[in-house]
């Protein structure tokens, strides 16, 4: 066999090999596949029986703080929500609303989340450009259907939710027209004191 | 009996009409697929530009390119906005409607929840949406969305035949019956009808001004609006209402929770999706 023969006969080896190469980065990391082990994750923990008493109350907390943690882009998620008024804020106090709107957030996300328990969650598609990334999820309840999209960052740790659009309805934009508000009328102490009270509700 | 026959023929006439329209296969919803909907959409796509076609291809009746918000940040941040000089008229009757939920609606609803099963209470829901077709298939004509109109018809065949009277959705289990629910509003929106400001009536809840004519429109494309005598279709209507409430019960309660204000969380949540809605 001549050297030509050789190659041509390995080329579907080596386009092979190529490939994977080229797709395997892609392999368990997509945008998608992120919202669905994170999501499969949550669920898989509140439909956990040994979690459902309420004596693993803690535990399970624990546990769906953990993936909420791995899952959400918190800082970004809070300079997008206060958008322009982010700089109005001093360090301190970006820091401190960092922290208290992830919890209150999570609080949130993680209800409805709970609400949805005993249903079904369809991962429908994403569309990714460059580091963004938009995913559709439905949520199928007896009575009807709600879909739930999630925007995405990719960070050097993955791909992070920095929104959540349910039913249409941008949180990080209703918040942002909230916050607004009392930024404008109250000041940033007011905003920061409200948020003190929610995310005590419930607090980790 | 022979009756019968024939209005069967004729409507498996229709019915195949409409599955030969949309010549998709009638995919159920495959659950963990990131493929679900290919099928479906591609038959009004000739005559899109290439790009766009490339974008729709995924789902069906999808009108919208989500994908714009990705392109840059800054785009985000530019919120829908809303006037709202009514503002004290509406901050009341937002509390109005609060209490008209807290000390009616809901124990009427929990009383009603204990005591009909779900299952009916689902068939209820799907008979009064089924009935008020024709606001949604006006929605679809007067933006001239034939492809959705025929799958509004479909549909509306469909579930009053199999799924008798419309307590049955089998409808549901075929994507291409289910576009987008359109209505007036939403059409004139289209039009470039702007939202006017924005206005929370009481009992009817949070609109503005432009919903407000949609509203009066859908009133009289509803069915139940011309029953006699009008303490009857008012009876109808608050039974329809308790009844839906009963499936949603907690949402509310779980929205005041989210919320830092609420009166400004539901007034934005009413104008995103009303825009999202228009834009579909």
């Amino acid at each position: 066999m001549t050297k030509r023969g050789m190659v041509l006969q390995r080329l579907p080896i080596i386009f092979a090999f190529i490939s994977f190469i080229l797709v395997s980065p892609a392999l368990g990391s997509t945008a998608l596949e992120a919202v669905e082990t994170n999501v499969s994750a949550v669920l898989d923990v509140l439909r956990d029986p040994a979690l459902k008493d309420d004596s693993a109350k803690e535990a399970k907390e624990k546990k769906l703080w953990s993936i909420a943690d791995t899952m959400f882009d918190y800082p970004g998620l809070s300079k997008r929500t206060l958008g322009k008024n982010w700089e109005t804020l001093n360090s301190k106090q970006q820091e401190e609303f960092t922290d208290l709107f992830s919890t209150h957030l999570g609080n949130v996300y993680l209800d409805r989340i709970l609400a949805y328990s005993n249903e079904k969650v369809v991962f429908d598609k994403e569309k990714t450009k460059e580091d963004r990334a938009l995913v559709n999820t439905r949520v199928l309840g007896p009575s009807k259907e709600i879909p739930v999209d999630y925007r995405m960052v990719l960070k050097d740790s993955g791909w992070k939710v920095y929104d959540v659009v349910i039913e249409g309805v941008s949180l990080v934009e209703n918040y942002r027209s909230q916050f607004k508000e009392i930024l404008r009328d109250k000041g940033p102490e007011y905003l920061l004191e409200t948020l003190r009270e929610k995310a005590g509700d419930k607090g980790r | 009996m022979r009756y019968f026959f024939l209005v069967f023929a004729v409507l498996a006439a229709f019915l195949l009409g409409c599955a030969y329209k949309h010549s998709g296969p009638p995919s159920l919803v495959v659950p963990d697929a990131a493929v679900t909907g290919n099928a479906q959409g591609k038959d009004r796509s000739e005559s899109l530009p290439v790009l766009e076609r490339e974008l729709q291809a995924g789902l069906p009746f999808d009108g919208v390119d989500e994908f714009d918000d990705l392109d840059e940040p800054e785009a985000e941040e530019e919120e829908v906005r809303i006037s709202d000089p009514l503002v004290y008229w509406n901050k009341a009757m937002f509390h109005f409607n609060d209490k008209l939920y807290f000390w009616l609606l809901k124990p009427v609803a929990t009383g009603y929840k204990a005591i009909v099963p779900e299952t009916a209470r689902i068939g209820v829901k799907n008979f009064f949406h089924n009935i008020a077709f024709p606001i949604r298939f006006t929605g679809c004509l007067l933006q001239a969305k034939g492809r959705e109109a025929t799958a509004e018809a479909c549909r509306f065949m469909f579930n009053s035949f199999f799924g008798v009277g419309g307590f049955g959705n089998p409808a549901k289990n075929y994507p291409h019956l289910n576009p987008p629910e359109e209505d007036p509003g939403q059409a004139f929106g289209r039009w470039g009808i702007g939202n006017g400001f924005y206005i929370v009536w009481p009992v009817l809840g949070p609109s503005t001004l432009r919903d407000s004519a949609g509203l009066a429109a859908n009133h009289f494309l509803n069915p139940v609006s011309y029953v006699e005598p009008a303490r009857d279709s008012f009876a109808i209507t608050g039974a329809r209402v308790v009844n839906n409430s009963s499936l949603t019960l907690g949402d509310y309660e779980a929205f005041k929770k989210a919320a830092i204000d609420p009166y400004a969380s539901m007034r934005n949540g009413y104008v995103q999706e009303r825009k999202k809605k228009v834009e579909q």
